[in-house]
């Protein structure tokens, strides 16, 4: 993969989010660079059916922790990029990143998704950013805050891995999405929340997009699609969760969507479900039968689908910024 | 004898009430063998405790040691909880 405009995405973590964002990134890059994503994402091969151009390197997830920081630092070795793009931690996920930096001649990119604030503090985060990174992309003008005001830190909009279609056709029946994301063991709620909107409205079209059926729920309802994003236009409401990609999606796409917040090691998705519901649109809950309630209630009150405003999809404005960053270092070590 | 899982259901703790969790009442220091429904419902001065500063007439821990004290390895998780991260490489 070694060349002059070779970028590997280090997209290590659980789930789906820090895999989607770095294809999102690397579909705005592709025409005029080759991007390597590095991920050791449960739910790969999804993403691969979908986009067999793309170059992922992926770890099998249930690698040992010494193992996946062993193989992971021999892969950034191996990649010789131009340019390191690191998807949230900083340090990378198990800390292999810091003395590795030293010896990269990569031009290093952080792209800032939330982080809990406190382990940007006990880690020392914000200085070593402001030394170890040549560029700080915040995807999202509410995302995150913690290396916001490094001089480094730019803000680009939401990055989307497709753009939202502008037209809705009209249904005759009303659609339920049920987008059930995240970690294995969150998969029964999202079941039960298809039992429970069975239980409340007969009529309501369910539908539940997962990787795999989640335990309890009747496979007629179960879709396998990725990305989940895809369906939203075809949706009257969406139920999920609260992470990155769920959110920006169903805002993007003008899609009501019901929220259930998990709780996850470094992201808040309580917080970024609360910052969305401010501006309208996002409705949090807990329980199942919430969930169905607050769906069956938003189909009430919807209103027939409308034309949507252009959506700006921030990938392609972070390809321009990475591009004017790495221009600035050649010109620099040109002079 | 209790059956095989039980906790005890009482809450303990005069500061941080908390659940008990032992799988038996009995030797109990809180409620004395199982005797006493609730061990903290009288120390109703829990909320308006003033003087925190006073450590007048605290000893060492020693022999009467309170199982429920704070002891000095305490001391730092009660100042700022330390949360392990940087250990697990499928988190989020």
């Amino acid at each position: 993969m070694a060349g002059d405009s070779s970028w590997l995405i280090y997209a290590l973590g659980g789930g789906w989010g820090h895999l989607t964002r770095a294809v999102s990134l690397a579909q705005a890059a592709e025409p005029h660079h080759k991007v390597r994503i590095l991920t050791n994402s449960p739910y790969v091969a999804p993403v691969w059916k979908t986009m067999p151009e793309l170059d992922l390197i992926s770890l099998d997830p249930k690698l040992d922790f010494a193992t996946a920081r062993d193989r992971t630092i021999q892969q950034i070795v191996i990649a010789d990029a131009v340019c390191l793009i690191v998807d949230t931690f900083p340090r990378g996920l198990g800390g292999e990143l810091a003395p590795l930096f030293k010896s990269l001649r990569a031009i290093r990119v952080l792209v800032h998704r939330d982080l809990s604030p406190r382990y940007v503090a006990q880690g020392g985060l914000r200085n070593f950013v402001r030394s170890a990174y040549d560029l700080v992309l915040i995807p999202g003008e509410d995302e995150a805050t913690a290396f916001a005001s490094l001089p480094l830190a730019v803000v680009t909009a939401p990055w989307l891995v497709r753009n939202p279609p502008r037209n809705r056709k009209p249904r005759r029946r009303r659609r339920i999405l049920v987008c059930a994301s995240g970690y294995a063991n969150e998969l029964p709620w999202y079941a039960a929340v298809v039992s429970c909107l069975r239980a409340l409205d007969s009529n309501v079209d369910v539908r539940c997009v997962a990787p795999v059926c989640p335990p309890g729920c009747p496979r007629e309802y179960w879709v396998a699609h990725w990305p989940a994003s895809d369906l939203f236009a075809a949706a009257d409401v969406v139920i999920g969760g609260a992470g990155y990609n769920t959110i920006r999606e169903c805002v993007a796409g003008q899609v009501p969507l019901i929220a259930r917040p998990w709780p996850r090691k470094y992201d808040r998705q309580w917080l970024r479900a609360q910052r969305a519901a401010k501006t309208g649109g996002v409705t949090i809950v807990q329980e199942p039968t919430e969930a169905a309630r607050a769906a069956i209630d938003q189909i009430k009150r919807a209103r027939p689908p409308q034309a949507r405003t252009e959506v700006r999809n921030g990938a392609a404005e972070a390809v321009d910024i990475i591009e004017s960053v790495m221009e600035n270092r050649v010109a620099r070590v040109g002079q | 004898m209790n059956p095989p899982g039980w906790k005890c259901p009482r809450r303990v703790g005069f500061l941080f009430p908390h659940e008990c969790e032992r799988t038996t009442p009995d030797g109990c220091p809180e409620c004395e063998g199982g005797r006493l429904t609730d061990p903290f419902v009288q120390r109703t001065d829990r909320y308006t405790y003033t003087n925190y500063d006073d450590y007048s007439g605290v000893g060492t821990a020693g022999l009467n040691r309170n199982p429920n004290d704070f002891t000095e390895a305490d001391g730092e998780n009660l100042v700022r909880p330390r949360k392990r991260f940087e250990d697990d490489m499928t988190a989020s």
